[in-house]
């Protein structure tokens, strides 16, 4: 069996590290992702020193919200929605524009 | 891939199902292996479910560019509220008040205080400003202060806009925001003669309305005169619907909302707008006294919703008001006119205001903010700004491009987003700068929750619900 090697690590007392592969995840969907947890915890982010194609994520407390090892999981399925949105947009993102620019044709006209 | 997707946004619901909403409000539920394959691209499109999913147009076998017309056109019709610019103007002709509201928003003046009524010369601006909008439709709302407390300057407005009118040619509408306290049947007359409709505050049961909107005259009982005068204009006007009634929710209000929209059918209402507290004026100095977190509004909406349901359906037909303005968003191709909630937001292009001295604000809660020195959203005065310089001008321009729920963050992945709207005023009150933060916005935790309910109720496809619902709609 291949040995996995699962992304979170619990750093010390009130921080945890997730490694987030860039070839699974887009940077923009690691940000929208992390957008969500800003208020809660702080959040330090770096390129892995030895593999360009990792990014560190560093969860520590703030105030009253202890970081505990199902911040990270919740991050992780997070991670996946947005990708999954990323994803989707890539297949129809152009067609929105095409459809809000049709939308309002007569207004371009009119001007 | 045998199909394409067309542009959707997505949630899980709950643990076994995904809402999916389109850029014209089409939903579908979808089961999370379904799900998977819908965006994988291997499900079958010769299946029942994938003809659903095509039929909301959230995927096609079609030619796109067949499909897009058909889009653009449903889009088009959702924003057709964009196609009038500004219809809705509120005018203070006064700050003066004989109430002593405990979330009062606006810095009231006493009575014997005329510091801050409107001239002619002001008024006279304020109703050529109002005009030179290109909107076919007007209308004219008087706020205060209670506008009735200078209705001399009411009625001089009214007959000045008339004057316009007969050259303008618009659509012209007249409502004026009273307590009704100093109402008397000569105003009344008047009122119902240039078709101005009313629209007043009933908070509940005398008790609680009193203790949210006391009289400054503390001998006076505000509940008994309320009624008193309510059946007057009523049977003046011989229309109930002359009257139109809004609710706030204090503190105090929390637990009761059964006995409140009790309250409104008892006295003849057949509608009420459960509204939470804004956070501006008192209710922002006092917050501690009188508002409360947005979760337990949440609890009480349900529960008067459920209500008001429970109401219907033994008979008595009652709406609630939100309610109905977002599931003819959920459930009907049109548009809703709704300041608080659109996108792009309704700030100035929908609405708009004129202050006692001419300050024209882009919203009620901007002239609210303006009481508390804070002149951000402030558009002009009609005094010494031209029409275009306050409503083309670079500030306005800045404020809508920061309202568009489909590019702010979160919002424009979120799955209710075409349903929903931004407050760039609101932003900036609470959160202090108008594109605001979605996690802890107020604002935002409220709105998702009572969609989210609408939703699981539409889900039950119990046909009683459907129909109290299409009622409304209708």
């Amino acid at each position: 069996m291949a040995d996995i090697k699962f992304p979170v690590v619990e750093l010390e007392d009130n921080k945890f590290q997730v490694s987030v592969d860039l070839n699974l995840y887009a940077k923009e969907v690691i940000t929208a992702a992390l957008y969500k947890f800003t208020h809660l915890y702080f959040i330090h982010q770096v390129t892995d020193s030895s593999n360009s194609n990792l990014v560190q994520i560093v969860f520590e407390s703030k105030e009253d919200n202890q970081v505990n090892a199902d911040v990270p999981k919740h991050f992780c399925n997070e991670l996946i929605d947005q990708q999954l949105r990323h994803y989707t947009n890539n297949q129809f993102g152009h067609i929105r524009d095409l459809i809000v620019e049709e939308a309002f044709k007569p207004v371009n006209v009119k001007r | 891939m045998a199909y394409q997707l067309l542009p959707f946004r997505f949630e899980r619901f709950n643990d076994n199902e995904y809402l999916l909403t389109n850029e014209v409000g089409e939903y579908i539920f979808l089961q999370n292996e379904d799900f998977y394959h819908l965006v994988k691209g291997d499900m079958d499109e010769h299946c029942d479910l994938f003809y659903d999913i095509a039929s909301k147009q959230i995927a096609t076998t079609d030619n796109v560019t067949d499909v897009i017309p058909m889009l653009a056109t449903k889009f088009r019709t959702k924003k057709s509220i964009l196609r009038d610019f500004t219809s809705l103007h509120m005018v203070v002709p006064t700050l003066r008040c004989n109430s002593s509201c405990i979330y009062c928003q606006v810095a009231r003046k006493n009575m014997d205080d005329h510091s801050a009524n409107m001239t002619k010369k002001t008024a006279k601006n304020v109703v050529k400003t109002i005009f030179q909008s290109p909107s076919p439709f007007i209308k004219i709302e008087f706020q205060g202060g209670d506008p009735s407390t200078d209705f001399e300057m009411v009625k001089y407005i009214i007959e000045e806009a008339e004057w316009q009118n007969l050259f303008k040619k618009r659509v012209l509408e007249f409502v004026i925001c009273t307590n009704l306290t100093l109402l008397n049947e000569d105003m009344v007359k008047y009122l119902k003669k240039h078709k101005c409709m009313i629209s007043t505050s009933l908070d509940g049961p005398k008790d609680l309305h009193d203790t949210n909107r006391p009289l400054q005259n503390k001998d006076l009982d505000h509940h008994a005169i309320f009624e008193k005068n309510l059946t007057m204009i009523r049977d003046i006007w011989g229309d109930k619907e002359c009257v139109s009634a809004l609710m706030t929710t204090s503190k105090h209000s929390l637990g009761r909302f059964k006995e409140i929209i009790d309250e409104y059918v008892r006295l003849g209402f057949n509608n009420i707008f459960l509204r939470s507290l804004n956070p501006y004026g008192f209710a922002k100095q006092y917050k501690e006294k009188i508002a409360y977190p947005v979760e337990e509004f949440i609890e009480n909406y349900k529960e008067g919703l459920n209500y008001i349901i429970e109401l219907n359906k033994k008979g008595t037909f009652f709406i609630e008001g939100f309610a109905a303005l977002l599931l003819k968003r959920m459930l009907t191709p049109f548009a809703t006119g709704f300041v608080d909630l659109q996108s792009p937001a309704g700030v100035g292009i929908a609405g708009a205001i004129y202050d006692y001295d001419g300050n024209v604000y882009v919203s009620d809660e901007a002239r609210m903010m303006a009481r508390f020195k804070n002149f951000y959203f402030r558009l002009g005065n009609v005094n010494e700004n031209t029409y275009q310089e306050m409503f083309n001008g670079e500030l306005l321009h800045n404020i809508i491009s920061s309202a568009c729920t489909e590019c702010l963050p979160m919002c424009s992945e979120c799955v209710f987003q075409p349903y929903c709207g931004a407050d760039p005023v609101r932003n900036m009150s609470e959160q202090g700068d108008m594109i605001g933060f979605r996690p802890t916005n107020e604002m935002c935790k409220k709105t998702k929750a009572i969609i989210r309910y609408l939703f699981e109720l539409l889900k039950k496809h119990d046909p009683e619900i459907n129909r109290i619902f299409w009622s409304w709609i209708n």
